[in-house]
């Protein structure tokens, strides 16, 4: 545990430090990132605006509350693409790794987890800029609110990341992965509340989606900060996401050894 | 007619490479028709709601849909190869290949790449256009189709020219890929028809990045009212983003000389 | 001290696909394609000391990496035994992970936007070493490499020696008991190329640690290793002393005379590598040197007379043609 803590904390701190360099280079990605729920939430607040004022409970207040905070858990979710197992193969860079008597894994969480604390202080000044353009409307009912947030936060982010470094280990078996990948990322745009929140789809989709990791690393954390949800249906989130953490993990642990040896198999 | 040629050898072996993935073909037709699901339940979904969305039918945002991807397609068939190739280059310096060549290296840089496959979103977009155009009460006249084709090729020449003057940033600015990075999103911005938007994301989308041009435009001068007066604005626009986007090119080719020694 | 490595017939075969050239080939490659099967390492055996430094060669394509990723574990064998520290490395067990290290010279392994001694630090997490024994290692791995204040540059602001030399840093500060060495010279300078040598033997020397090294650049060969392995299509072709590699393959010798008058032929004597005003050089049969020598010495007016073997390279490059003719 101490050895682990130890890796992390100067693994973090490498990788702040070399982040930090392209500073500009990440917030011209940031910005990038923001068309997408900007595009959502005119298109969205458009409606509501012209429905009377609201959509399936939206105004157009909640929908900007609803993707500023989308800003945020887009950020924070941001994990390893599976993609990046193909350059590790293809590169050679997998040979390095496989050298040093630690998992690969802990290399490209703490990376992923440094990216956020150098992203988090480009994007404070847009969220600022978005709220003074959009005037989002929360609802704070709780002093849990704000913790639960976080919670939620971390668990979306160490969910997503594990479901996609297993989904990433295909990889080692299929040489064209896009479509798997892209299907993957189809399907997490619709049923993880990316594309709208869950409660505009249709009743059918939100009952899919309970079973689905989806929603918990992305729509829940939103859920959470807006307002809409109560407390029991805060705690049942959170469960899952330990629950989705458990079975991408489990599978992680199952496959990796076959991956490694597969890869030892064919080369480098 | 020796660019002609060029563009015809450079086409050949692109088709050569491409035609030993098979799978690429598959691939992509899966994910073209992955996007054109997504864009398809977004729309649903809004006119679940509504009946039109700031004075738009579904059937006139279908027509924006559809030119989006087919521009898209285009982008994605030769612009966006090269530049990504050209921005390649230059932070590699292998850029004196091509520089070294007897030949115009502007156009050679902009011919060198051509992703076959990514034709498929043409066929798709072109699917979605006529469709859409069947459910408008509106009929369609040789000069509007004609001026809908205008219109497409100039609003594709002024991506290209955008483009270039992005790409050439990489001379003096070593990640120059992050503006792309910005374009990509910004042109997704493009499946809503731009006057939807707020002030300041409409007159970027138009005069900083002209996509309301390459896609609004052609849209509307099939579905709505054909507008001269905007297809002229756009003939000029166009020529002057290639004066500038050419200058640019050597200018910034002057400074890649000048470093590189 | 006994073997640290020991390798019992070892195979490795690949798959590959095959690809004709041209339009047709490439849409017939569409619907059917050809595998073959290659042998990359034909049943190799051999052993190597602890502190001892073997030099490993052949040409490109022989099978060296192939067989270095083995025993570095990257590679899974096909058949035979592997035996590094008294592990099997495909297990790749963190034990035999924290003795081992390998350097690539056309790969990087260092961070390139942060200075090297940060990525030192990051080694030290990764491996587990200890403080104090980490920061007397990695200052005296600067110190033996030169590298003083370069270490607190960015890495992608120094020269390619310089970050070899790092890298070099960063891959023995667990202080290593077996080092792999894949061609860690390549694309430096004259210079840089020596330092990296003394370095290795210096460390060699220092802890007693076995290195593998593959080299194009013979003078590394030279100047560290006293045995070499040479491999050749996959097969070994010979294990032993360097000086026994060039008694056994070198055919020839060469007879460099300087001759009173410039004009006279020696093509009667041998083949004429060189002639310039006089000073000429003969390759002849190495059995015949003696015979050859006394006639020349007998039979024409000579100012001096030198007999030398062959350069080393161009001896491996003659095994290397002969057995390519073979094949």
């Amino acid at each position: 545990m101490k050895q682990h803590l130890d890796l992390y904390l100067t693994l973090l701190k490498t990788s702040i430090i070399s982040q930090f360099q392209y500073r500009v280079a990440h917030l011209f990605w940031l910005l990038a990132m923001m068309v997408e729920p900007v595009v959502y939430l005119v298109v969205w607040g458009t409606i509501a605006t012209s429905q009377g004022g609201n959509v399936a409970g939206y105004t157009a207040g909640t929908f900007a509350a609803y993707y500023i905070t989308w800003t945020l858990v887009r950020q924070m979710n941001i994990a390893l693409t599976p993609y990046a197992f193909e350059n590790r193969i293809r590169k050679g860079r997998l040979s390095n790794e496989l050298m040093r008597p630690i998992h690969p894994i802990h290399f490209d969480m703490s990376y992923f987890m440094s990216l956020k604390v150098v992203t988090i202080v480009l994007w404070l000044p847009i969220a600022g800029l978005l709220w003074w353009v959009f005037q989002p409307a929360f609802t704070f009912t709780a002093w849990w609110q704000i913790p639960a947030f976080m919670l939620a936060l971390l668990g979306g982010f160490v969910t997503r990341f594990l479901c996609l470094w297993a989904l990433g280990l295909v990889t080692f078996w299929v040489t064209k992965v896009s479509a798997v990948f892209e299907l993957y990322f189809t399907i997490e745009l619709l049923l993880s509340g990316r594309l709208v929140p869950l409660a505009i789809m249709p009743a059918w989709v939100r009952d899919i989606s309970q079973w689905l990791p989806f929603q918990w690393t992305f729509g829940f954390p939103i859920d959470v900060a807006v307002g809409t949800l109560t407390g029991p249906q805060v705690a049942w989130g959170l469960a899952m996401q330990a629950v989705w953490m458990l079975i991408a993990g489990g599978i992680l642990a199952l496959v990796w050894p076959h991956a490694v040896r597969r890869y030892s198999a064919v080369g480098a | 007619m020796v660019y002609l040629r060029l563009f015809w050898i450079f086409l050949r072996v692109s088709v050569i490479s491409e035609f030993q993935y098979r799978v690429n073909f598959f691939v992509q037709l899966f994910q073209s028709a992955l996007a054109l699901g997504t864009g398809l339940v977004a729309m649903s979904l809004v006119f679940s709601y509504t009946q039109n969305l700031a004075g738009w039918t579904q059937p006139e945002l279908l027509a924006v849909m559809g030119v989006h991807i087919i521009v898209g397609g285009l982008i994605k068939t030769i612009i966006q190869p090269n530049m990504n190739r050209l921005i390649e280059d230059i932070q590699e310096g292998t850029l004196d290949f091509a520089l070294t060549k007897p030949a115009d290296a502007q156009a050679i840089i902009s011919v060198r790449e051509f992703r076959i496959w990514q034709l498929i979103d043409l066929v798709l977009g072109s699917v979605v256009l006529g469709y859409a155009i069947s459910q408008l009460s509106t009929s369609l006249g040789w000069l509007s189709a004609l001026s809908f084709a205008a219109a497409v090729l100039l609003g594709g020449l002024m991506i290209y020219s955008v483009w270039l003057m992005l790409s050439v940033g990489a001379f003096w600015i070593i990640r120059a890929d992050n503006f792309l990075e910005i374009f990509d999103s910004l042109y997704q911005a493009g499946r809503w028809p731009v006057s939807i938007y707020p002030g300041w994301l409409k007159h970027t989308l138009t005069f900083v990045l002209p996509i309301a041009f390459a896609v609004t435009l052609p849209a509307e001068t099939l579905a709505r009212q054909l507008n001269g007066q905007n297809l002229l604005f756009a003939l000029g626009l166009t020529v002057f983003l290639l004066i500038v986007s050419r200058l640019f090119w050597r200018f910034g080719l002057r400074h890649y000389t000048g470093a590189s020694a | 001290m006994g073997q640290t490595i020991k390798v019992d017939t070892l195979i490795k075969t690949f798959q590959v696909p095959e690809r004709e050239a041209g339009l047709k080939a490439a849409v017939g490659s569409l619907f059917k394609r050809k595998y073959r099967e290659v042998e990359a390492v034909k049943k190799i055996s051999f052993g190597i000391e602890a502190g001892e430094i073997v030099g490993f060669l052949g040409p490109n394509g022989a099978g060296k990496t192939t067989t270095l990723k083995m025993l570095a574990g990257l590679l899974f064998p096909t058949s035979g035994q592997i035996d590094v520290l008294g592990y099997e490395p495909q297990r790749r067990e963190k034990e035999l992970l924290r003795q081992i290290t390998i350097v690539m010279g056309q790969r990087n392994q260092l961070m390139w936007d942060i200075p090297a001694l940060d990525s030192f630090e990051l080694q030290r997490a990764i491996y587990q070493i200890p403080e104090g024994e980490f920061r007397r290692m990695r200052d005296e791995l600067i110190d033996l490499l030169n590298m003083g204040d370069l270490v607190k540059k960015p890495v992608r602001n120094l020269s390619l020696g310089e970050r070899m030399k790092a890298e070099f840093i960063s891959a023995l500060l667990h202080r290593p008991k077996v080092l792999f060495l894949d061609e860690p010279t390549i694309g430096l300078d004259v210079t840089a190329q020596r330092l990296i040598r003394e370095f290795v033997a210096a460390y060699n020397q220092r802890y007693q640690a076995s290195v593998m090294l593959t080299s194009h650049y013979m003078a590394d060969v030279q100047a560290l290793c006293k045995r070499v392995i040479v491999i050749h299509h996959g097969q070994l072709l010979y294990d032993g002393g360097l000086a026994g590699l060039v008694e056994k393959f070198a055919a020839y010798k060469t007879i460099g005379v300087t001759l009173n008058d410039p004009e006279l032929d020696l093509s009667e004597y041998g083949e004429i590598i060189s002639n310039s005003k006089g000073q000429v050089n003969l390759r002849v049969p190495k059995s015949a040197t003696a015979q050859i020598t006394t006639r020349l010495l007998n039979e024409v007016a000579i100012s001096d007379l030198t007999i030398e073997d062959p350069a080393i390279d161009s001896i491996i490059e003659q095994v290397f043609q002969q057995e390519a003719q073979v094949v």
